[in-house]
């Protein structure tokens, strides 16, 4: 029997295998190879490191990076819960019409959903025009080109990643405390407030930990809207590899994005599950 | 009845499906052979030694007019087909390619801060200055690994529209009281500082002297940080050129050829060019080491780019003004307003300095950032 | 239980308005991609089609486009046939190590886009993979298997432990118990899975930056180029099929759940 359950794990093993080398040879080595360049190019050392801490232009583009990922959070966990809360909640119709407008976006490529917001926000652009039109503004206003502009877009793309851990919170949620609560005499306010709020704390700090990680990295909306002026890491990693093959500086900066990163999931550890709100995320 | 001007129709459009790529070298004898029109487009020989030459620059109109001023004129003389790819030769995407060992393009529009990057990390061929002519490029614009092909300037745009009065100098662009709206300068710090030293009183011919020490740089630079609400940078000549026709900005420092685009894109009359306090500098013909049609036939293409009549109708059609010196006497009256590098442009310019660029621009083009971003 | 109230009015209210700001820019593009003018606007004299009439018949376009399908189906073929038989070994055993390679796999989930980039650029450099498809196709299964993973993953934990332990007690082999009992239990997971590994590499664009240079070209690196140069309506039309195409597979994915 024990020897049958032996040969069986061999078994299972070989079928975990094939994707588990392809990430392991394919993707973790090298990111390996990232953190060793840092040491060695152009010459071996701590010099790349040393450059990242003296300059003050990483330093800023850090600041401006950690602000633009903390105020998406921020936005996408305010419109998130709303959201989260109508569906499960105060019985809205169309629920499975709001779910749908929410993944939609969800599978829409960053490109495509940029490049509308550019249409959007452009000094000459829809929003503009329609203010301009109905008389509420005599000039346009800076919608685009500035860190609002990547703000809008980012809070557009991260959304769903803000409701989904919500919604798969609320769903767990019974809704006879609330009842028990209003029934004592809380007001409506009052019973979400003390009851039903602190009871979705472990799906809004999911939500938060998911939408401020990925945020970190962002590239794509930061360099289409941010008019160089919300240079966040990923576009200034970009910058000195494409522009002045510097890759010495380049993946010394990945690095200190990955390890930024790391801590903050770590940090993260102990308000959330990771393994939920990672792992087993549907 | 067959009819000679039908078949040689017939033959023009299958010699262009073939320059364009569409059919194969051999479809396109057999179809000549069976029309009876070889002889018309040259013989089986010629085409046998024919190889393709792939040129790459940026995009947009250039893509178009390289193509016709430098590359059909090249294939007309030597049978050799070439392309052109706009897709942006940056120094990060040739090295990608050498590194591969798959690289596609011969011969790269790039520039001399390119060129000598790109020289030291050995992903660019040597010029071969037996095969290009020295003597046919302006003085102090031949580098190790690159050469200059087209001069450019970096000028001073307004969109006139948006402006009750136009900004004549760079004074005028720091001053957003009298000149109100967006500006965009580029992205990387090349070209851009010059212009913050006149903007500080330095004379075009001074501005290297203005900013030869740290002093001088980091008073252009604290002049970039005050101007930085009002800035949006441009990272790609078309990037620029899009900027304006968006309305996106009412001033700007971008390229001269994007400059003489803008002038026929823009509303008649609402858009200025000016060339004083210009900063003019060269653009570079690199080769990236192992390129696939060989480093003969791209030194042979540069050489061919050196012929001044192409540099002047080069300059007719996207304002690239000519690298031969011996071009200025076959530019028309008419075109000089739009030559970066005719005598009356010289005296009001400052001209790139690459021995500064050398020094400084991994020093500046950090604090330049910094200015913008902080 | 009780009747409408102002909370819960604001709260559904603010719903919707949120939901508005989600559908917004995809409707926006729709008349943009109609405009009778060459450059980014709302149709002025009269609605025109010259722009898809351009994407539908510019080669460039219809390569790229043809490129991210080819690249897709391949993708999502390789990443499910690989992701469903890692998650269902991981299911088998259940334990600390399987637990650890399930970490491992999630990990592009949450590394930078522009780091993970880097790192395949020089690997492919050394592979002589860049500019290939393969080179793309590789690196866009790595990025799509998580959510095949997770996805078959989440399925297979309705699956009861006991029916794949019947099957072996009476004799069935290891493998013909996970062909015949598990693959079926894991079937919805992995049909959401390999839809999932087509739209990431679909629409994944900062990979394909780096690891592509001229024999590729993909549909969202078409659409950057084109925003960076000259935005011209013809990305507005190509956003518009783009989003129809989203949606229906969507409408089709959730009515054949409902059924």
């Amino acid at each position: 029997m024990a020897a049958r359950a032996f040969a069986d794990r061999h078994r299972y093993w070989l079928l975990i295998l094939p994707a588990l080398a392809a990430m392991l040879i394919f993707y973790v080595w090298p990111l390996i190879q990232i953190f060793a360049i840092s040491f060695t190019e152009p010459t071996t050392g701590f010099g790349n490191y040393v450059e990242l801490l003296s300059s003050r232009a990483i330093r800023t583009s850090f600041v401006i990076t950690f602000r633009v990922a903390a105020l998406t959070t921020v936005g996408c966990l305010l419109l998130g819960y709303v959201v989260a809360y109508a569906i499960y909640n105060t019985r809205a119709r169309y629920v499975g019409l709001m779910l749908m407008l929410v993944l939609l976006p969800f599978w829409l490529s960053v490109l495509v959903r940029s490049f509308a917001w550019i249409v959007l926000l452009g000094r000459g652009g829809v929003v503009n025009d329609a203010l301009i039109g109905l008389g509420l503004i005599d000039r346009p206003l800076a919608l685009m080109h500035n860190e609002f502009g990547v703000l809008i877009a980012m809070v557009h793309v991260m959304l769903p990643y803000a409701v989904l851990p919500l919604m798969a919170n609320m769903k767990g949620i019974d809704p006879s405390y609330v009842a028990a609560a209003r029934g004592l005499g809380a007001s409506e306010l009052t019973a979400f407030r003390q009851v039903y709020l602190p009871q979705t704390l472990p799906g809004i700090f999911s939500a938060a930990l998911l939408v401020f990680v990925i945020s970190l990295g962002f590239y794509i909306t930061p360099a289409l809207l941010g008019g160089g002026r919300v240079l966040m890491i990923s576009e200034y990693i970009t910058y000195q590899i494409q522009e002045f093959l510097k890759w010495g500086l380049g993946t010394a900066l990945s690095v200190a994005l990955l390890v930024a990163t790391a801590a903050v999931i770590l940090a993260a550890a102990r308000f959330v599950n990771l393994r939920k709100t990672l792992l087993e995320r549907g | 009845m067959e009819d000679q001007a039908f078949r040689t129709d017939l033959a023009e459009i299958a010699a262009q499906r073939f320059r364009r790529g569409e059919i194969d070298r051999r479809s396109l004898l057999k179809l000549l052979g069976a029309l009876g029109l070889v002889p018309l487009i040259g013989s089986d020989k010629a085409f046998a030694d024919a190889k393709e030459l792939v040129l790459v620059n940026w995009g947009g109109e250039p893509s178009k007019v390289l193509q016709k001023v430098m590359g059909d004129t090249f294939t007309a003389e030597t049978g050799v087909k070439v392309t052109v790819d706009g897709s942006g030769p940056s120094a990060g995407k040739i090295r990608a390619m050498v590194e591969s060992g798959a690289v596609v393009w011969d011969v790269c529009d790039s520039g001399p801060g390119s060129a000598i990057i790109m020289g030291n990390q050995g992903v660019a061929t040597p010029i071969d200055y037996s095969i290009v002519d020295k003597s046919k490029v302006i003085d102090g614009f031949t580098w190790e690994y690159g050469v200059a092909n087209y001069m450019y300037s970096y000028v001073l745009c307004c969109n006139t529209q948006m402006l009750k009065e136009t900004p004549k100098t760079w004074a005028d662009v720091w001053n957003v009281k009298d000149f109100p709206g967006k500006r965009t300068f580029r992205k990387s710090v090349r070209g851009m500082l010059e212009t913050a030293a006149m903007a500080m009183g330095a004379k075009p011919q001074e501005v290297y002297d203005f900013l030869k020490d740290e002093k001088g740089i980091k008073a252009a630079i604290a002049k970039f940080h005050e101007l930085r609400e009002h800035i949006i940078v441009w990272s790609s000549g078309s990037a620029s050129q899009d900027l304006f026709l968006q309305n996106e900005v009412a001033i700007g420092c971008i390229w001269s050829t994007r400059a003489q685009l803008l002038r026929d894109q823009m509303p008649a009359g609402g858009f200025s060019v000016t060339f004083n306090e210009g900063v003019l500098s060269p653009g570079a013909w690199v080769v990236p080491k192992n390129n696939p049609a060989g480093a003969e036939l791209a030194m042979k293409f540069i050489a061919h780019t050196q012929d001044p009549k192409l540099q002047v109708e080069w300059l007719k059609l996207i304002g690239s003004g000519p690298a031969n010196p011996a071009a200025a006497a076959m530019v028309p009256d008419e075109l000089k307003a739009w030559d970066p590098s005719s005598p009356e442009h010289m005296a009001t310019q400052t001209v790139y300095n690459d021995d500064w660029y050398a020094k400084n621009q991994v020093k500046a083009e950090e604090l330049y950032i910094d200015a913008l971003i902080n | 239980m009780q009747k409408a109230s102002f909370f819960r009015i604001a709260m559904r209210t603010g719903a919707w308005m949120v939901l508005a700001f989600l559908l917004l820019p995809m409707l926006v593009v729709v008349p943009v991609s109609l405009t009778d003018h060459s450059y980014i606007s709302l149709p002025g004299q009269g609605l025109s089609l010259a722009h898809y009439v351009n994407y539908f018949t510019n080669p460039r376009w219809l390569e790229a486009t043809w490129q991210s399908v080819v690249i897709g189906v391949a993708v999502s073929a390789l990443a499910t046939l690989l992701g469903t038989a890692f998650a269902v070994g991981c299911w088998f055993l259940s334990d600390f190590w399987a637990t650890v390679a399930r970490w491992v796999l999630i990990t592009p989930l949450l590394v930078p886009p522009v780091v993970q980039a880097l790192g395949f650029y020089r690997f492919w450099v050394q592979l002589g993979l860049i500019d290939t498809l393969g080179g793309v196709i590789l690196a866009h299964t790595l990025l799509a298997l998580p959510y095949v993973t997770i996805s078959v993953f989440a399925a297979l934990a309705n699956l009861d432990r006991r029916i794949p332990q019947a099957a072996r007690s009476l004799g069935a082999s290891v493998w013909t118990t996970v062909i015949s009992v598990v693959v079926p239990a894991a079937r919805p997971g992995m049909l959401a899975g390999a839809l999932f590994a087509f739209i990431v590499s679909f629409d994944e664009i900062v990979a394909v930056l780096f690891l592509t240079v001229r024999n590729v070209q993909t549909l969202p690196k078409m659409i950057w180029q084109g925003i960076q140069d000259n935005i011209d309506p013809t990305i507005a039309a190509v956003a518009t099929v783009l989003t129809l195409l989203t949606a229906s597979i969507m409408v089709v994915v959730s009515l054949r759940r409902r059924n």
